[in-house]
């Protein structure tokens, strides 16, 4: 339980800046610090068996079913991390506490700090690669917050999002690479696939995961060509840069390198991905480096080409470049954590971190300059420092390596030639900075020595760039150890950790680089002019303009395809129903079936005729409105006669009745709708939808007609044979509508009740003007509400209700029923409100629908639950004899009372819609007389 | 006859469709009526043509299908109420966009 | 006889009618109703969930008529488990309507009612017809719904929706008619048997008839090119709307699985138009991506996030894999409840920021910009597929099933597409201010169904590994499509 533990103080600590900020900035970080101290604590309890060469694991089942499990290890190289992640946070922690402004009470930057510092400890344990996955993509996302702590910074913002999407992308593409690991290894079990190197190499997507990984890690650790982000998350505050730039978030593309050292290691292909991104790295960073103005700018630039010669060195396919790495590591995080807090005091002292204007600061702050002169002297690699160590073992490395034939002396040159650079911009960092005459035009003058506990930080760190630069073997030869067994796997090389080495190859490479670099410097101002002709390149602005650039071309296909058009989406989708029929219809091998065609009748062919003259003609004439009205009329008239012909009386009286409301509709929808019409397709958009219209008219049409000449067998013979036992009606149309397929008519009626109330909460508050004119520029109507038509009209509604009872009643054996009764009232109350108009007829029957449909609907509904009480399903009908004078004998049925549902909701929704519809002339005229 | 009315379900379907791809919600209204019958129609006849066989009991002897019919009859409905709204809907939008291009005033100016 | 299976259907049809008899406009009367038949579908689902659990397809004859005759609803464990989304969506949707949404038009509360009982009797339903009644009952109310509220984008969009769902429509009574001339059939498990000895011209028509289904399911799922309407509606529709709307486009990704694994899991139609599905997924996806990117606003950047899961999910279940189908039933549910609570979200923002609106520029400063902006980073966290949040699991679990890499390539760089748009719009939206704050105070009763929604993401986190399993036991009773066929024609009740 100890590294459970371990990991999550951090995220315990994260919590109680919540609970704790009123109390102010000190409080929060003691708080926070203290599980820190307890977590280094368990650390050093948990490290115990690691230095006898064993390792800690621990876990827990999550998601076994996708091998993502809570599995957590301490090996060597984890606790190395552990240390630097625990032990340069703490220091982060104290030195944040006095470098931040004072009208920040710190909780947020606290909270947003150690939740990085939990995720960056789950990267570093984890035993499972989905865990790792998981962690990785949280240091992503707590980084970008980090980044952007000063949030009302269009640079902040910028910054990091551009360190969100390089290092996003790469944590996807991390993502696909392990879960092609799992594929291959067949496990997540960091143990397992640490073991199965050889299996991995040799599997077919080893090239693919191999990029996939070193994609994850280059991006993060800002490798070439995925530099350019780290520059701009210089954009956080100092303590932020301090720790996501020397231990943390950038060491973490590197702690990956060492983890899958011995996994993915040892090909030709790893050395020259690996090695070229190195190299290219450390000489990219290293030069530009030294042009940079800003101190931080400078310390980004360092970092980079630190980064990439750590990459380089694990390219180079042999273990002792790996341990010198390793080394490394360890190195540059202690003298760029210290060199970014000197940055940082530097910054608050000053008001500037431009190094065009600090200058001199040697006699202002002599013992800081100490400090920071210490650790620039270890970033460049001089004896009895820290990195002079490495460098010298690096050095070493890239003699020995052969890998490159005839061209090794590449490495060892281009070695020396960052270690010049390197020297070059350590030498401008301390001349600059504190030499160099006196400061110029400092936003604070005079700079003073920070307050004495914000140095602490530093001191710890530059006394252990000494102590390890002076004493390796006391000091680091242990932890560096382990932490390059668990990344070798197992077997460590003979390598002796010393200060001299003897006059050889390397010393005299250093003495090069160190040489060189002071000469390289001396001659800065004629490199400062060459590089100020240069034409200036912002990454930040680049990568801005790239996102730009895609978002443009984004919007530009967006635009493309979401044209606003429904012609245009229409369109497709019509043209899709269109390839559907070319593409299969075409496979028919005959477009009749067996069965013989029904003999014609000249009054069918008449008939067909008119309709589809009716049909084109409607089509032609769609600008002339009054025309295409009546041809559709006729058109729909003619497909009653359809009916009537093809044993479908039913339908035919729906059909007929339904015409009468929905022409009735479309004239009041043309009286509002502007007269004019001008055409608006050009002509090759007209024979774009034509086509369509022919392909899918065509299809239909053959398909309908294979279907109608084929025989097969269906279920309605159960309706015929059912209809009278079962339903007690002979009408099997209306039986079906009632009881056997009751539930669709419940369902249909609730369409037509809830179109209603769509309809009226559209119409309410609408306001339209109508033309008081015809398009010829005749008045509508000379007489509003004409004296024959009202005379005719009031004795013809009780004779329509009458027909319209006969017809509900005799519905279930005979053609009728609700739905048709129902739109007969529905005509003969609306023709009141054409022929005496909507005033009339509210004063005599109340004017609000919303009820009648529901009450229909209800009704319906309530049939049907009524069939519960006698333990049947909803709808379940029954059924009994009654003999009713004048009409004769029929059924009374319990789907009769469903019936009346329906023919209430029928009569209330088509009124609601026709009479609310009606009282939009209604309003116009008022608004005419007023 | 079979072949007269799939050249009626051809015609309804291809008129509506042409009808339905025009710019004015006017034609668009004329378009899905059309195809409405089309398709209604087209249902009605995946049953099979009789003539003279109403599908009441006692009343023929073969009679035609009765499920296609009281599936057209449902269409109708539907399609009634369906059409209805989109008129409503027209004029709405002729309330809210002064126009009756389907795409509102964007249409009106890219026309 | 237990009526259980018709409550998710009856209960909202009968709170929808008693609104309508309710005309004296007493707001609170109505809120209450609508708000009880929601909360009552909660339970109702669970039980109902609790039943299909057992592992029985429970079949409801309606008028007592035995299938194929009669309509059946069936519900199996896919069904319940739709209802009971539905059901979580539909009570947080309400909830942050009754905060004064509902009041920006007539007919709010009923159309609400019926919008639910259209998508609940789609889930259920056994048979072709009844359910493209469903489907007109879903469209015509979510018309309405598409259009509360005025003004004239919405009017527009709203046009757009109707004239394309019309013709959509349309087309599904072609299909059926072709399904009924040829099979003889109205009854999906009925259809399924009789798909498996098609032959000749009768498979062709068939055939047809299933890919212009596909069509018109691709239209309610926003399929390229069928999707082209949603970005639009979404964006314009009122937030309670769009939210529950996060349901719809799930209606037709239901719709083909349900259809695909019944009818053509095997037999002579096997995969039919599976290939279609799959390619035009990932151009959805693609396009989707391309779409998040360019968005200029929050509103418009959900849509398509919308869309985007409607690629991802069509993209995984079209391989017809049951392997596929648990993961991608657990990703559906975490996609539906997020970008309904991105919905809400984008709502509270768009009225703190006055003018502005939820345009992705420059605006005033928000009141509460640190908790909204919590909130905003874990919705976009988890939409986009990242840890800690549900969408990783969801991800980790279609990447792992769906082993192809135009898939992985595309899911990925999608989720990239995402976060740089997400990462955009909030850092504009809570960071790039300026001028006073003009928004009000965010009211309780609009902010506790947006955070109810979110907190479903943890939750679906932590208990990641019983949701796999129990999305993989629905993906199993799924893959054996006798046990839903048996249920039907054996007659059980």
């Amino acid at each position: 339980m100890m590294l459970p533990a371990i990991v999550l103080l951090p995220l315990l600590a994260a919590l109680l800046p919540m609970f704790t900020r009123h109390l102010g900035r000190r409080w929060c970080a003691l708080l926070v610090a203290l599980p820190v101290v307890a977590a280094l604590g368990l650390l050093a309890q948990a490290s115990l068996p690691i230095w006898e060469g064993g390792m800690q694991q621990w876990s827990m089942t999550w998601l076994p079913s996708l091998g993502l499990n809570l599995a957590l290890r301490l090996d060597g190289l984890a606790l190395l991390f552990c240390v630097l992640i625990l032990g340069i946070g703490l220091l982060v922690v104290v030195y944040a506490h006095y470098y931040l402004p004072a009208k920040d009470d710190g909780g947020r930057f606290y909270t947003l700090l150690l939740l990085f510092m939990f995720s960056m400890l789950g990267v570093v344990t984890s035993d499972n690669l989905l865990f790792l996955v998981f962690f990785w993509e949280l240091t992503s996302l707590s980084s970008f917050l980090l980044i952007s702590y000063k949030q009302y910074d269009s640079a902040a913002r910028k910054g990091a999002r551009m360190a969100l999407t390089v290092t996003g992308m790469g944590g996807l593409a991390l993502l696909a690479g392990v879960l092609l690991i799992g594929h291959v290894v067949g496990s997540f079990s960091l143990s397992t696939v640490l073991e199965s190197g050889a299996l991995v190499q040799e599997h077919a997507l080893y090239p693919v995961i191999l990029c996939l990984v070193l994609l994850g890690a280059f991006t993060k650790s800002a490798q070439f060509p995925f530099h350019f982000w780290l520059p701009h998350a210089m954009a956080a505050p100092t303590p932020v840069s301090a720790y996501l730039h020397s231990a943390t978030m950038v060491k973490a593309g590197i702690f990956l390198l060492a983890r899958f050292y011995p996994v993915l290691a040892g090909t030709d292909l790893w050395f020259y991905l690996v090695t070229a991104a190195g190299m290219a790295t450390l000489l990219w960073g290293a030069v530009w480096a030294l042009f940079q103005h800003d101190l931080k700018g400078l310390l980004a630039f360092s970092t980079i080409s630190h980064l990439g010669l750590i990459t380089l060195l694990f390219g180079l396919n042999s273990p002792l470049a790996a341990v010198a790495g390793v080394f490394h590591i360890i190195n540059h995080a202690t003298f760029k954590a210290g060199l970014f807090m000197a940055a940082g005091i530097i910054d608050q002292q000053t008001g500037t971190r431009d190094m065009r204007r600090i200058n001199g600061l040697w006699k202002y702050m002599p013992y800081t300059a100490v400090l920071a002169m210490v650790a620039s002297a270890a970033m460049a690699g001089v004896p009895l420092l820290n990195g002079f160590l490495s460098k010298e073992m690096f050095f070493t490395e890239t003699l020995q390596s052969d890998q490159l034939g005839a061209l090794s002396w590449l490495l060892p040159l281009g070695a020396t030639l960052g270690g010049v650079f390197s020297v070059a911009y350590s030498a401008r960092f301390i001349h600059d900075v504190f030499f160099n005459g006196e400061p110029v035009n400092l936003p604070k003058f005079p700079p003073q020595e920070p307050p004495r506990y914000m140095k602490i930080p530093v001191e710890i760190l530059v006394a252990l760039c000494v102590a390890v630069g002076v004493f390796p073997a006391i000091t680091v030869a242990a932890l560096l150890a382990v932490a390059a067994t668990a990344t070798l796997g197992g077997t460590l090389p003979e390598y002796h950790l010393a200060v001299w080495h003897g006059l050889n190859i390397p010393l005299l490479m250093s003495v090069i680089a160190l040489v060189g670099g002071i000469a390289v410097y001396a001659c800065r101002r004629r490199l400062f002019a060459w590089y100020a002709r240069l034409p200036e390149i912002d990454a930040k602005r680049v990568f801005e303009g790239r996102i730009q650039a895609v978002v443009r071309l984004a919007a530009g296909v967006t635009r493309g395809l979401q044209t606003g058009s429904l012609q245009g989406y229409l369109a497709w989708v019509l043209a899709l129903v269109a390839a559907v029929l070319v593409w299969q219809l075409p496979n028919l091998a005959s477009v009749t079936g067996e069965r013989a065609m029904l003999p014609v009748d000249g009054v069918s062919v008449l008939c067909a005729l008119m309709l589809i003259a009716a049909a084109l003609l409607t089509t032609v004439l769609h600008r002339q409105r009054m025309m295409a009205i009546i041809c559709l009329s006729v058109v729909g008239l003619i497909v009653s006669l359809i009916f009537v012909r093809f044993s479908a009386p039913d339908l035919a009286l729906t059909q007929l009745s339904v015409e009468v409301v929905s022409v009735l509709l479309l004239m009041l929808a043309m009286y509002f709708l502007p007269a004019r019409a001008k055409a608006d397709s050009n002509s090759l958009r007209v024979g774009r939808d034509a086509v369509l219209a022919v392909l899918i008219g065509t299809g239909v049409a053959v398909a309908a007609l294979l279907v109608m000449t084929t025989d097969i067998a269906t279920i309605s013979p159960f309706f015929l044979e059912n209809s009278v036992p079962g339903g007690g009606g002979t009408n099997v149309v209306n039986v079906i509508l009632v009881d056997f397929r009751g539930f669709d008519t419940f369902g249909e009626i609730t369409v037509l009740g809830i179109a209603a109330l769509g309809i009226y909460a559209l119409l309410s508050d609408l306001k339209l003007v109508s033309a008081k004119y015809d398009p010829f520029g005749r008045p509508w109507a000379h007489d509003a509400h004409p004296l024959v038509l009202v005379t005719l009209s009031r004795p013809l509604l009780p004779l329509a209700l009458m027909i319209a009872v006969y017809i509900f009643l005799r519905g279930h054996n005979l053609p009728g029923g609700g739905f048709v009764a129902g739109l007969i009232t529905s005509v003969a109350l609306l023709l009141q409100y054409v022929a005496s108009g909507v005033t009339w007829v509210h004063k005599r029957i109340p004017g609000d629908y919303h009820p009648l449909v529901a009450l229909g609907v209800l009704l319906a509904g309530l049939t049907g639950v009524a069939s519960w009480a006698f333990d049947a399903p909803f709808l379940t009908s029954t059924f009994t004899h009654v003999h009713l004078p004048m009409i004769g004998d029929f059924e009374l049925a319990s789907a009769m009372l469903f019936d009346t549902g329906v023919f209430l909701t029928v009569v209330g929704a088509t009124l609601l819609i026709l009479a609310n519809l009606g009282k939009l002339s209604l309003l116009d005229d008022k608004k005419e007389t007023t | 006859m079979e072949l007269l009315v799939a050249l009626i379900i051809g015609v309804l379907v291809a008129t509506g469709v042409y009808l339905c791809l025009r710019a004015r919600t006017f034609s668009v209204v004329l378009g899905l009526t059309l195809l409405g019958y089309g398709v209604n129609v087209f249902l009605f006849s995946m049953g099979g043509l009789k003539i003279n066989q109403v599908a009441v009991v006692g009343a023929s002897a073969d009679p035609t299908d009765p499920l296609t019919q009281a599936l057209v009859l449902t269409a109708i409905v539907i399609g009634f109420a369906m059409t209805a709204f989109l008129v409503v809907l027209a004029l709405r939008s002729q309330g809210e966009q002064h126009s009756d291009h389907v795409d509102g005033q964007d249409g009106e100016q890219r026309s | 006889m237990t009526h259980w299976i018709i409550a998710p259907i009856l209960i909202p049809a009968l709170a929808g009618l008693l609104l309508l008899l309710e005309v004296r406009e007493r707001q609170r009367l109505r809120r209450v109703t609508g708000l009880l038949s929601c909360i009552a579908l909660v339970p109702v689902a669970l039980v109902l969930w609790q039943q299909a659990a057992q592992g029985d397809v429970g079949v409801y004859q309606l008028g007592n008529w035995q299938a194929p005759f009669g309509i059946v609803l069936v519900l199996d464990k896919l069904s319940a488990l739709m209802l009971l989304l539905t059901a979580v969506l539909a009570l947080a949707a309400l909830l942050y309507g009754c905060a004064g949404d509902d009041r920006r038009g007539p007919n709010f509360h009923s159309l609400f009612q019926f919008q639910l009982m259209g998508i609940n009797g789609a889930f259920l339903t056994g048979d072709l017809f009844n359910l493209f009644v469903f489907f007109e009952v879903l469209l015509i109310a979510s018309y309405g719904l598409a259009l509360h509220g005025r003004g004239p984008e919405r009017v527009k969009a709203g046009l757009h929706y109707v004239v394309l769902n019309l013709a959509g429509s349309a087309l599904f009574l072609i299909a059926l008619g072709l399904i009924y001339g040829t099979t003889g059939t109205l009854n999906m498990a009925d259809f399924a048997v009789k798909a498996q000895a098609l032959e000749g011209s009768e498979q062709i028509l068939v055939t047809v008839a299933v890919l212009l289904l596909w069509v018109v399911f691709g239209l309610k799922a926003a399929l390229f090119p069928l999707y082209f309407w949603l970005p639009a509606t979404y964006a314009n529709a009122t937030a309670p709307v769009a939210a529950l709307f996060a349901i719809m486009t799930k209606v037709g990704i239901y719709a083909i699985l349900r259809m695909q694994a019944l009818a053509f899991s095997d037999g002579p139609l096997a995969g039919l138009g599976a290939d279609l599905l799959w390619w035009l997924a990932l151009v959805t996806l693609a396009l989707a991506a391309i779409g998040a990117l360019s968005a200029s606003r929050l509103g418009g950047l959900v849509a398509y996030l919308v869309v985007m899961s409607v690629g991802t999910l069509v993209a995984a279940l079209s391989l017809g894999d049951p392997g596929t189908v648990g993961p991608a039933l657990y990703y559906l549910i975490h996609s539906t409840l997020i970008c309904g609570a991105l919905f809400l979200l984008c709502d509270l923002l768009r009225r703190s920021r006055g003018d502005s609106d939820d345009r992705l520029e420059s605006g005033p400063p928000l009141a509460h910009g640190n908790w909204l902006g919590a909130a905003f980073f874990a919705a976009a966290v988890a939409v986009v597929g990242l840890p800690p949040l549900s969408g990783f699991v969801g991800k980790l679990a279609l990447l792992q099933a769906v082993p192809s890499a135009p898939y992985w390539a595309l899911l990925l760089l999608a989720g990239l597409a995402g976060l740089v748009g997400l990462s955009r719009a909030g850092s504009t939206l809570f960071w790039r201010v300026h001028g006073e704050v003009v928004g009000k105070k965010l009211g309780k009763r609009r902010v506790i169904p947006m955070l109810a929604l979110l907190l479903v993401s943890p939750a679906l986190t932590l208990a990641a590994e019983p949701m796999l399993q129990l999305c993989a036991g629905v993906a199993d009773q799924l893959a054996d499509q006798t046990i839903y066929i048996r249920a039907v024609l054996g007659g059980a009740s």
